[in-house]
């Protein structure tokens, strides 16, 4: 009996061994004829660039010079969860690299970053990185721009700065789940932040290129997706500042903005004082699935105290 | 006194009524609405007591969109687009007006609403939190004169014999909160802007024949747009607010 099952066992592992074999040689023909059928294959280009290396959160939110506060934004919130990104600093594109890990420790830093980049997708295949100081980036290079504060002082600015706050601001589908930001190199617009409609993309983008003065735009702008645990996030998070903070909101819109991609919930906007700011945050911590909170909200005596 | 025999037989018996019951052919043509006679609107939406004059959009469309602070078209970022329901005119003879006929002319509409609203609000295939629901009908719906062998499908189960006249149609939707039912607004829109117009194949969106026809759907649709468009302006108060509100983080040229 036991010799039975033995060759009956023998003959069952003869088998699958036969199928395994057979579905290899399957597999092997499937990947070269797939491959024959996708032409030759090109060597992807490798790209070397300086880059400050930025948190998700503050690279698309704190445009403009590479300051203290960016600086202090980026390492708080990169502490807080956020991913850490490069930002190109010839024209301060976002990419997501597929290492993180050799950029975490950087983040607050300017670097010379090597890769394959896909420009469409803003994503990096990290080769190389290392830290640099910014005296090593030659004057003149385009790279400097988003080093000196001057660039965002350029005469005449304040007037076309204005008018694409006003024309963002007057954006009819932006709702609570969507800040725009923008900043001015020169005569060329930066536009960024999250949006959940994939149309105030490029409505942002045809508005500002309308204005007098704005030579060129750079569209940074990331469309969030309406995934359903997102979707109950939002509904949860606004649904908690609402019973709270209700004075912060009116029928089409809220000085309080709430941002939310894939399980972290970005608080933007202005409120009245420290305390409500602490609010806030506290509420949004106890969305149910929100993973981090960025309470990014700022304070409006704290800021004309600033200023004063 | 009840046997084992008898016990057989019943449950017997009852397994050849499930058997028969589940089997049985469905009828192919869903038994159509109309509009009852005498009556102003179809009753396919929820409510139309709010309905008033607009003179945001095209034509005379009535409307309504709800203006509570925590409910209202503001406060939604997707949709849901159901499909279209059809109402047949009164005394028309619904005998003659083919399931096939009346499912190309709702699904036509579906995707022109589609086509309308994404842009507003991204289509979501389910309903949830921030979703509204876009329930939609065509209201009046004739029948045609009858399709000529010309114009008639080469499939015998696509062709119509009677074509789909839309000349007194009129469309009505309401968006509704996805998850709890409630009306956010409301649209009634009589203007028909079908006059004339007849659908004669399962394929018209394709066939320069009926354009006529894709014109008038493509036309209510855009006028839901236009309302979508009218009830997201901003008040001048709500405007002052959302300005004074926005200042962009970092870059500010001072």
């Amino acid at each position: 009996m036991r010799s039975l099952n033995a060759a009956h066992e023998k003959q069952l592992w003869h088998g699958r061994k036969e199928l395994v074999k057979a579905t290899r040689t399957l597999f092997v023909w499937i990947v070269l004829a797939l491959s024959l059928g996708s032409g030759p294959v090109t060597a992807a280009e490798i790209s070397t660039f300086s880059a400050y290396v930025d948190s998700d959160v503050c690279a698309h939110l704190m445009l403009g010079p590479i300051n203290s506060s960016r600086v202090e934004c980026s390492q708080k919130t990169h502490k807080d969860g956020s991913d850490p990104v490069l930002v190109r600093l010839s024209n301060n594109t976002i990419f997501e690299v597929n290492k993180q890990k050799m950029i975490s420790k950087l983040v607050g830093q300017l670097v010379e970053a090597s890769g394959e980049l896909k420009l469409n997708d803003g994503q990096m295949k990290l080769k190389e990185v290392r830290p640099i100081e910014s005296s090593t980036i030659p004057q003149g290079d385009p790279a400097r721009r988003l080093l000196d504060v001057r660039t965002f002082k350029t005469t005449g600015a304040p007037k076309t700065f204005e008018k694409i706050r006003h024309e963002l601001a007057m954006m009819p589908y932006i709702s609570e789940f969507d800040y725009i930001s923008f900043t001015m190199v020169g005569d060329n617009v930066i536009l960024s932040g999250w949006t959940v409609r994939t149309t105030n993309r490029s409505y942002a983008e045809n508005v500002v290129k309308n204005i007098e003065g704005v030579n060129r735009i750079v569209n940074n702008i990331e469309v969030l997706p309406l995934g359903s645990m997102d979707m109950q996030i939002r509904a949860g998070a606004r649904a908690a500042l609402q019973q709270n903070l209700s004075r912060y909101f009116w029928g089409s819109g809220s000085d309080i903005k709430i941002i939310v991609k894939n399980g972290d919930i970005i608080l933007l906007g202005t409120v009245m004082n420290e305390g409500d700011k602490n609010i806030a945050g506290i509420r949004c911590n106890s969305v149910s699935n929100a993973f981090h909170v960025f309470n990014l909200l700022r304070v409006q005596g704290a800021e004309s105290g600033k200023k004063g | 006194m009840i046997t084992y025999q008898n016990k057989t037989a019943f449950w017997l018996l009852l397994l050849l009524v499930v058997l028969t019951t589940g089997c049985a052919k469905q009828p192919s043509e869903r038994s159509a609405k109309k509009i009852p006679a005498g009556k102003e609107f179809s009753g396919f939406l929820k409510d139309y007591s709010n309905l008033k004059p607009n003179s945001g959009i095209d034509g005379n469309a009535l409307t309504y969109a709800r203006t509570d602070v925590e409910k209202n078209l503001h406060k939604y970022i997707g949709i849901v687009v159901d499909p279209v329901d059809v109402y047949l005119a009164s005394d028309a003879d619904d005998a003659k007006l083919s399931e096939e006929a009346r499912q190309a002319t709702a699904n036509y509409y579906h995707q022109a609403l589609i086509r309308a609203v994404s842009s507003a609000f991204p289509v979501a295939e389910h309903g949830g939190p921030l979703v509204l629901r876009l329930r939609a009908a065509i209201i009046g719906v004739d029948v045609g004169g009858e399709v000529g062998a010309v114009d008639k499908s080469s499939d015998s189960e696509q062709a119509i014999h009677h074509a789909v006249n839309i000349g007194k149609v009129g469309v009505e939707m309401e968006l509704l909160d996805s998850e709890t039912g409630e009306q956010i607004a409301a649209m009634v829109d009589r203007e028909p802007l079908g006059a004339g117009a007849e659908i004669g194949s399962v394929n018209f969106s394709k066939q320069e024949r009926w354009a006529a026809a894709r014109e008038a759907f493509d036309g209510w649709a855009h006028r839901v747009r236009q309302f979508l468009d009218s009830a997201h302006t901003l008040s001048e108060e709500d405007a002052k607010k959302v300005d004074q509100s926005y200042r962009p983080y970092g870059g500010e040229t001072k």
